[in-house]
């Protein structure tokens, strides 16, 4: 179950192909949450600073 | 006695509290199940016979279009208990909820259309499924734009609950699409009721992605609403003790 499908690196990287499409899925993905995640806890960390100024 | 449970389990403070309880637990423990899932999907699994690599975006593909109709049920849920219960924190849900289910179907539709260029020779078709997809990510823009034009947070609530309860008619209209029409888009391979028409060793690693992405977008949900509650209710004295 856990055998490596590829025989070297630049295979698993190439995938015959399909690597292009693959990754860029990927780094779309990992991208977006990246973002979200950053982008709500600068929120979150503006909004806190505010507040304590009013305090 | 729904209403009591509600109110008690329901109020921002609480919720907050509970939060920063469990969001470090909630988020380390899905991240890394989602890393080795990953992992093991892209690098681990057997190339497919028909699809050859290009299956593997199904790893990235399948946990965001899940997630893409789940949380829109989940907005549905939370606006018919804002209008039935009037919990506040339910209404502060839906508004929190809707940037990133945009996000979850932005990546269902770019994921869908780059692995469809391998695959169907095409990157975009307009069939049934992805149509109302589509349609599902335009509703999520829509409803993010119609509640920031208004000042008056109540009204807003109140309009986006029940635009949301009218728009939930569109998801069983994407699940079903592929039994209803012909269409480009495989039909269901997991399904509640049939086993799967998956082999175990694909299947495995794609529950362990959709578990871990689930958990991911939990926890953003989690640190969404914190920030629409410290927005909505940054007059109150508690906000302020809080901070």
């Amino acid at each position: 179950m856990f055998n490596f499908a590829f025989n070297s690196f630049y295979e698993a990287i190439y995938m015959n192909g399909h690597g292009i499409y693959v990754w860029s899925v990927l780094i779309i993905v990992l991208f977006s949450l990246l973002v979200f995640f950053t982008v709500y806890q600068y929120k979150i960390k503006k909004i806190k600073e505010k507040l304590d100024e009013f305090n | 006695m729904i209403k009591k449970f509600i109110h008690q389990f329901a109020s921002p403070k609480t919720f907050l509290l509970q939060v920063d309880k469990f969001y470090g637990l909630i988020f380390f423990t899905s991240l890394c199940i989602y890393i080795f899932s990953i992992i093991w999907g892209l690098l681990f699994t057997p190339e497919d016979f028909v699809q050859g690599n290009s299956f593997r975006i199904m790893y990235l593909h399948v946990p965001a279009s899940f997630l893409s109709q789940s949380l829109y049920i989940a907005m549905a849920v939370s606006s018919a208990t804002y209008l039935i219960w009037r919990v506040k924190l339910a209404a502060y849900f839906v508004i929190a909820i809707a940037p990133i289910g945009a996000m979850t179907t932005f990546i269902a539709l770019v994921s869908g259309s780059i692995w469809g260029i391998p695959t169907w020779g095409t990157w975009w078709q307009w069939d049934a499924r992805i149509t109302s997809t589509l349609i599902l990510f335009i509703m999520y823009l829509g409803l993010i734009s119609l509640h920031n034009s208004f000042s008056n947070y109540e009204k807003a609530d109140k309009l986006l609950s029940w635009l949301v309860i009218v728009g939930a008619v569109n998801i069983p209209i994407i699940k079903k699409s592929v039994d209803w029409w012909t269409t480009l888009h495989q039909s269901a391979s997991i399904t509640l009721t049939n086993k799967p028409s998956i082999d175990p060793v694909m299947l495995y690693p794609l529950i362990g992605t959709i578990i871990g992405f689930f958990g991911l977008i939990i926890c953003l949900i989690l640190i969404s609403s914190k920030n629409q509650i410290f927005i909505r209710e940054k007059n109150k004295s508690w906000v302020k003790d809080y901070v």
